[in-house]
């Protein structure tokens, strides 16, 4: 692997190296806040937050971690700020935080942060973990947008909360999509971006485990 | 031989080079369903058969037929009988049809209701045949494959498990759903895990609920509301069923619910044919049957204060609801269900006491075979995993020489 | 360097100062934002009382616009009022897990399913405090797949519905979930919980296919179960077993004493 260069961790985690697309990490947080938009971004921009500053602080101390103890040094250090995100967004956003609930505090064992930590944190100078962990939450907010997006969009007819499709509920035309409103629907959105990503970027394709027995010989007709 | 000879003067321009060498799989398709293809299936992804997938799918669809028509027949009557106590007609052009075809709205008249009927039904399947065709098509073409002939069941399938007033939107983007994420994103027919039917109709359960479910959507008439049998008991208990219907109403059919899922009788006739020609495994249908009616008889001992549904005897759960319709048809699906015969009885198992199990205590869905199939499709690679292993095992044994993967 | 850092010394040194500077990170965050947080919470529980009494829009002042407010606790098995807890402070939800200050419902008494209720509730006051425009009371109940709280505003007759609103429920979005639609609770406003003067038991319920009267309401498109759990927590509240009395003292036509005998007292031990 080249040395990383600062606009290589900052860009590659968004198409090239998604943590939910290609690593398929922290989904469940994914499926849990994604119904409307304006939650998707609070709590993106937490993620962001914390993968950010985690990274920071890691990689600073990196070379005084004893590593028996490494994981628990990095679990501090996450939890701690997950906690000052919760304790703010409390109290300044309180509308959000009860709409999050458990999900913020959650984001301790969100993968994404923890293998951040290690995986790179722990190997690079603070400046550059530093944007790999915006990146990397840039990465994952941009998900967590897209799929609000589409599940408030086709779930609740608005997008940030403005009405975009009048939903009948409301006397207008469209008839919402309730399974968007719904988590699960969130596994085939990522799925679909998946896809899209993967249709763009042929070479994320893992290699077949088996090779599957062609049934009948694709031939043309005699 | 006209056909033979018009496909014959076409089929050049479908060749590699030709004129519209990508639509090669279109003309496949055209030229199989009137001759017998020059290739035949000759390993074991679906049948160890010399029998071809297409003449499979055809004689499944054929046993459709008896539940279709007499769908299409209680449809119209529920309606006409609807309509003659008052309730309006839905106008628009169904009506402008049944006034051409049938003259009037007569509960007594076959005609008249297999007309009415029709109007509702065959505009479903139209949609679905045009629109999974199309997806089906697209990605034939885009694949290089040929059509496969799995969408022919699966279309008809898929239409018979739907409410008469369904919206046809709905019917086109359910569909869409089932042939797309249940089927081609695995890689289209023979790697689906899933019954593309039934992930179509669960799309449609989840995400309108109130066109699929409820009491307003099974008699096409103006305003009129009919639970259906199985919301019946769920909600009022077993004695209120049986003050509005009796068993054999629900024998035979005389009852609101999806088109094809009404007439127990019918689907047995299918069943006939469908075990007869060995298309479908009795294996799986046993399963099923007997996984019900223990779970049921379990529940019946148990009994219960406040879960009226528990009371709710086997050979009811037999005829009310989806499940004869589920179990013939629907769990026999050959690319979903278990491939080993010791695992079809347990795939068949599963879905039994799953769908008894969902309809009994869940809170919120009356219905429960379409969840339940769904679910054990999941497990079917499973089950098939662990009696493959068990057989590879027993045969190391007996000839004490490693035997090959995949033997 | 890798060596130096694996010693006891320096796991324990490190181990140590993080977790100092860790915990004074927190606590500081804790307790500096403690007071806000707990306004936020206030203004949260206030907004939704002003919301049922339809007294609040966005922007309102939400301090200004409760000073029109009295909380009162009621005993809810004689339905007087009651100076034993204070209103600011009395915890409803707590007092019906606490034996000493609730009782056990049986079977047939607990429609809304609730096991134990409190015997003293909060309730609020809108306009005078002796005689309110509006009652607000709070209310809950199981709904499909949990407990929905929320409150119901009555007004000064003791038996017009001014509004409802459930603050936290976990009903199917889109179906039970639209217990919250402004839509469907704009149609509360006016509705009746009595038939007539003399009524004890309420007969205030949501039924399908489209209200026909001042005591029916149109239920929840596709959500039987959660509409008969809205029903069956309001004919529980509003019944002698809950703020029945209480509400009596509002009514003309009615007598508390009459009622009283219909309630049947079962104190928890």
């Amino acid at each position: 692997m080249s040395a990383p260069t600062a606009k290589g961790v900052l860009l590659t985690p968004l198409f090239k190296n998604n943590p939910i697309a290609l690593q398929i990490l922290g989904i469940c947080s994914a499926l849990a806040v994604t119904s409307s938009m304006s939650v998707s971004l609070v709590m993106s921009l937490a993620v962001i937050f914390v993968t950010a500053l985690s990274n920071f602080f890691v990689s600073l101390i990196r070379h005084h971690i004893p590593s028996s103890i490494r994981i628990i040094v990095q679990m501090t250090i996450i939890a701690s700020l997950v906690i000052v995100v919760d304790q703010i967004l409390k109290a300044y956003a309180y509308e959000m935080s009860k709409q999050l609930s458990v999900f913020v505090g959650l984001i301790i064992t969100n993968c994404i942060v923890m293998g951040r930590a290690e995986g790179f944190a722990m190997t690079n100078s603070p400046g550059l973990s530093f944007l790999d962990g915006v990146g990397n939450g840039i990465g994952y907010g941009f998900i967590l947008m897209t799929v609000g997006f589409f599940r408030e969009l086709f779930g609740s007819g608005s997008v940030f909360g403005f009405t975009v499709l009048e939903t009948v509920q409301n006397g207008g035309w469209y008839v919402p999509n309730g399974l968007m409103l719904l988590p699960p629907s969130a596994f085939f959105i990522i799925g679909l971006i998946i896809w899209v990503l993967r249709a763009i970027n042929p070479e994320q394709v893992e290699e077949n485990e088996f090779k599957m027995k062609e049934n009948t010989q694709p031939k043309e007709a005699v | 031989m006209g056909i033979r000879q018009t496909l014959d003067n076409l089929e050049p321009h479908f060749h590699k080079g030709g004129k519209y060498e990508k639509f090669y799989p279109l003309y496949e398709a055209v030229d199989t369903i009137f001759y017998t293809p020059p290739s035949v299936a000759k390993t074991t992804a679906h049948v160890r058969d010399g029998i071809d997938l297409k003449r499979i799918m055809i004689t499944v669809w054929f046993c459709t037929f008896p539940a279709m028509i007499f769908g299409m027949w209680n449809a119209g009557w529920q309606a006409n009988v609807a309509i003659a106590d008052g309730f309006g007609a839905a106008g628009g052009w169904r009506e402008a049809i049944v006034m051409t075809l049938a003259g009037g709205h007569d509960p007594g008249s076959l005609w008249g209701n297999l007309v009415l009927g029709a109007t509702y039904f065959l505009p479903i399947y139209l949609v679905t045949f045009v629109i999974g065709g199309f997806w089906e098509v697209l990605f034939a073409i885009k694949r290089g494959h040929e059509v496969n002939e799995g969408f022919f069941v699966t279309s008809v399938l898929y239409a018979l498990i739907l409410p008469a007033t369904i919206p046809l939107w709905q019917v086109a983007l359910g569909i869409t759903f089932g042939v797309v994420i249940g089927k081609e994103i695995f890689g289209g027919t023979g790697k689906n895990f899933l019954n593309p039917a039934l992930t179509g109709r669960a799309f449609l359960y989840f995400a309108y609920p109130a066109q699929i479910s409820g009491d307003a959507v099974w008699v096409p008439a103006d305003g009129y509301t009919g639970a259906t049998a199985l919301s019946t008991a769920f909600q009022n208990g077993m004695s209120a069923l049986t003050d509005q219907f009796s068993w054999w109403d629900a024998f035979l059919g005389f009852i609101p619910g999806s088109v094809g899922e009404t007439s127990t009788l019918a689907i047995l006739i299918g069943a006939a044919v469908l075990l007869w020609t060995k298309i479908a495994s009795w294996r799986i249908m046993l399963g099923v049957f007997l996984g019900m009616v223990a779970t049921s008889l379990l529940f019946n001992l148990i009994g219960s204060d406040t879960n009226v549904m528990f009371a709710m005897p086997w050979y009811w759960h037999l005829v009310i609801g989806g499940f004869a319709f589920g179990m013939v048809f629907m769990a026999t699906d050959p690319v979903s269900a278990s491939m080993t015969n010791p695992g079809r009885f347990i795939f068949g198992a599963l879905i039994g006491v799953m769908t008894v199990l969902i309809r009994v205590v869940n809170p919120a869905f009356p219905e429960g075979i379409m969840l339940a199939i769904l679910f054990a499709n999941l497990f079917a690679p499973l089950i098939d995993h662990f009696f493959v292993q068990a057989n590879i095992k027993r045969r190391q044994q007996r000839t004490s020489v490693p035997a090959e993967e995949n033997a | 360097m890798a060596q130096s850092n694996n010693s006891i010394k320096k796991i324990l040194t490190v181990a140590f100062a993080l977790c100092i500077v860790c915990s004074v990170i927190v606590s500081t965050a804790a307790v500096g934002l403690r007071a806000k947080q707990e306004l936020n919470q206030e203004l949260d529980r206030k907004s939704n009382i002003l919301d049922v009494a339809g007294l609040y829009e966005p922007g309102t002042d939400i301090e200004e616009a409760f000073k029109q407010v009295t909380a009162r606790v009621v005993d809810l098995r004689n339905g007087d009022y009651s100076d034993k807890f204070d209103p600011q402070t009395y915890d409803s939800f707590q007092a019906a897990k606490d034996p000493a200050q609730s009782r056990t419902l049986s079977g047939e008494q607990d429609i809304a399913g609730l096991s134990r209720q409190e015997n003293y509730s909060t309730i609020y006051l809108v306009g005078d405090a002796d005689d309110p425009e509006q009652v607000i009371l709070p209310v809950r109940g199981q709904g499909l797949w949990g407990l929905m709280r929320g409150y119901l505003a009555v007004r000064g007759d003791g038996n017009t519905i001014e509004g409802i609103t459930f603050y936290s429920h976990g009903e199917t979005p889109g179906l039970g979930g639209e217990v919250d639609n402004p839509r469907w609770k704009a149609q509360w406003d006016g509705k009746e919980i009595f038939a007539d003067g003399e009524s004890v038991q309420p007969d205030i319920a949501l039924v399908k296919g489209g209200a026909s009267d001042a005591t029916e309401v149109d239920a929840l498109s596709g959500a039987s179960l959660t509409s008969k759990g809205v029903t069956n927590l309001l004919q529980f509240w509003l019944s002698p077993e809950g703020f029945g009395q209480y509400l009596a003292r509002f009514r003309s036509g009615i007598e508390r004493d009459a009622m009283q005998d219909t309630s049947t007292d079962t104190e928890g031990a």
